[in-house]
Parts: structure tokens; sequence; C-alpha cells
């Protein structure tokens, strides 16, 4: 899978447990290897890339080694911050009793579900847009795919929504300058209420135009060769495409090595097998890798080697 | 005052009557698509799901105004939502 390292933004996700956290950091250590200046951030509540790569990460961007940073998103503390931001924001702009009345309405909007994923995608976008070009890529280890799959629907929903907003706004704005005659001032230039939804309207449309381009963001599905799993990444893939995010790449994790060998083993490789066939004809037709199964599991960099060995193979059905 | 004058006055009159009840509506058009955006703004409080509350986090106070306004315009003399008590 070289090829994806001419990609600016990868998305790594699958199923709960495939071992996403553990590629998503082979692939960023292969990245930075490879002389690409490199993050790697995980979204997964689970935060497990701090286990992986034995080191402690933080809502900081840190350095692991020369050429990759690493930092992990914390929904909660997003959530937080967003809401501090907003508030210092307002905090020059208004009397304290309107201060002190929007402040219960953002506290309480701050605790609503959906805001905690709102301020992941948000950082993300962040991280996608501006701090693009302190790197060349970004590896985002993502939730279990339905989540990550609901949070990379986010701009198309909310850009509907934000601007349906702002054209309800504008709308309101321009009856009542129509109703107040036409010496009126023009109330709609300086609305601010108007400039702010328009900003998230822009920002939003960038951030769907990013991922949107297969030439630079693609998903990498993670799967192992099991039932649930195969379905899940099938599902996936479909509403991936329908999202027009463009998967990158397969990985299919902890296949059972050639030598490995006894009756046991022979039965859950001929089953192996099945899955394998399936995975081919079922997921597009993108590059694959295969991980066989360690004989240890994997975490820190030592084992994290013989992963990114596998990845960047110059292998696989598809090259 | 001649009688082209006298039609001009009440011509005048007339328009003056046409124009502030075009106005009136007007005005009322205007009201109920900032109520209209008031809802949008405060859905999650009437129990709808708001998909971007958190993008209106700096709106909020510029809308308390709005919002006190809409409340005594529709017949509730203090804000009919505990969280938003602007008066």
């Amino acid at each position: 899978m070289r090829h994806l390292l001419e990609r600016r933004v990868l998305l790594f996700g699958g199923k709960g447990g495939v071992g996403k956290t553990t590629c998503a950091a082979a692939f960023a250590l292969a990245a930075s290897r490879a002389g690409r200046r490199t993050l790697l951030v995980s979204t997964d509540p689970a935060h497990s890339t701090s286990d992986v790569l034995e080191t402690k990460l933080g809502p900081a961007e840190r350095e692991i080694l020369p050429g990759l940073s690493g930092l992990e998103i914390d929904a909660a503390r997003e959530a937080r911050r967003y809401v501090d931001e907003a508030k210092s924001r307002m905090s020059g702009l208004f009397g304290p009793a309107v201060l002190a009345e929007a402040a219960r309405q953002i506290e309480l909007t701050s605790s609503m579900p959906g805001v905690a994923d709102l301020a992941v995608f948000d950082r993300m976008s962040d991280l996608v847009l501006s701090r693009a070009g302190a790197y060349e890529l970004l590896v985002f280890d993502t939730a279990p795919t339905g989540h990550a799959l609901q949070m990379l629907r986010l701009p198309d929903l909310l850009s509907s929504w934000v601007e349906a907003l702002a054209r309800r706004r504008r709308e309101g704005l321009q009856a009542r300058a129509n109703a107040a005659g036409a010496d009126a001032p023009d109330s709609r230039r300086a609305d601010p209420v108007l400039a702010i939804l328009e900003a998230r309207s822009v920002r939003l449309a960038a951030m769907r135009a990013e991922l949107g381009r297969a030439d630079r963001v693609a998903f990498v599905l993670v799967l192992i060769p099991e039932r649930l799993p195969l379905e899940e990444s099938v599902r996936a893939a479909h509403e991936l495409s329908e999202a027009g995010i463009a998967i990158g790449g397969v990985i299919v994790n902890r296949v059972l090595p050639e030598e490995a060998s006894g009756e046991y083993v022979e039965a859950r490789k001929a089953q192996e097998r099945v899955y394998l066939r399936e995975i081919e004809r079922r997921l597009p037709p993108v590059p694959r890798a295969l991980v066989p199964q360690l004989e240890s599991d994997v975490h820190g960099l030592a084992g994290l080697e013989r992963v990114r060995a596998c990845l960047v193979a110059e292998s696989g059905p598809h090259g | 005052m001649n009688a082209l004058e006298f039609w001009h006055h009440v011509e005048e009159v007339f328009e003056g009557m046409a124009l502030s009840g075009h106005r009136r509506q007007m005005r009322a058009e205007a009201l109920e698509l900032e109520d209209l955006f008031l809802l949008m703004c405060f859905m999650d409080l009437l129990g709808l799901p708001n998909p971007g509350a958190l993008y209106l986090l700096d709106v909020y106070p510029y809308l308390v105004e709005e919002f006190h306004l809409w409340h005594r315009r529709t017949g509730f003399d203090r804000s009919p939502l505990a969280t938003f008590s602007c008066c």
C-alpha cells in the first residue's frame, strides 16, 4: 500500500477490535520512515494509541519519533474547549446580563448528545484545513465504523442545516429592511449572526470539498478474516462511496501465517480462505495488505515494525 | 386650495393608508421569518434535535434581545424557557 504514502489524509477505520489503532500507528511509522512528516491522530474514544506506542499522547501534538508526531482527541475535552472559546469570544461584546443568560443556554447546549461528536469533528477539520501545512500526512485512527461514518457525514448534514439557518436569517433581515422602507440602514451587511453562520458554512464546505478529493484523502478499511468484520466492512464500503469518500486500501489483519500447522489451525485456515476469497470479491478493487497473526500481540515500536513491513511490502493481490 | 390640489391631498391620504397597511403586513411577515429563525435556533429546548447546536454558541448572545421581543409579542410576560430567562 505504498501508494497511500502520497495522500495527505488517511482515515483508518473498521469494526471494533480488528486492529485499527495498530495498523494506523504502523502506517504512520512507515510514512515517517519514508520521509513524510506525519501526524497520527486518535479520535477513537478507546484511545489505545498511547498503549500501542507505549508513549503517553495527549490533546496537544507531540513528537514521538523524528518525523512522527501524535495526539489524542478527547471528545469531552474538545466540547469543553469549544464552549470556553465561544464564551471568551463573546465576553468583550456583550453586557453582563446578556452574557449570564446566554451562558446558561451555552452550558445546556454543551451537554446535548451529539455535541461531543461535533467538537471532535471540528477539531479534525481544524487539523485537516489548517495544520496540513505543518505535516505532509495526517493519519486518523477513527472510532469504530458506524460512529466514524456518522462523523464523516456531519459536514453534509451540518452544511445544509447551517445554510438553511443563514437563508432564514437573510430572509428575515430582508423582510425587516423592506418593512422599514428604503431609507433604512442596510442591516443585512452588519448582522453578526449572519456573519457567524456564513463563516461556519464556508468552513463546512471547505471540509466537505477536502474529504471528497480522492487524490488527497482516502479511507483505509481494516478487518480480520471473520464473518462479522467482513459484513461490516462491506456495508462501510457502500456508505463511504455514498458519502463520496474514496477507499484507498484494505488491510486484512491477523491472517494465520503459512507456517502455522496442526489440526485446529488447519481447520481455521480453511475457514479463513473462504473469507479471504469473499474479501477479494465483495470489497472494492483497491490495494490489499495482509498482516499475519503474530506470535505475540503488538505493542511498542518493535512490534509495530513488523506490521509496518507488511503494510508497505510490494505484494498483495492488487499490488 | 383648488380642486387639483384637493385631489392630490386625497390621493396622498389614500396612498398613506394603503402603504401603512402594506407596511404592517410586511412587518408581520418579517416577524414571522424571525420567529422561524428563532425556532430553528432553539429547537433543542422544545425537544427537537438540533443538529448543530454547538455551532450556535456564538450566536446565542445576539439572540437574547430577539428572544425577549418574541416571547413578549407571543403573549408570554416572562420567558417560557427556564434555561433562557431574558427578563
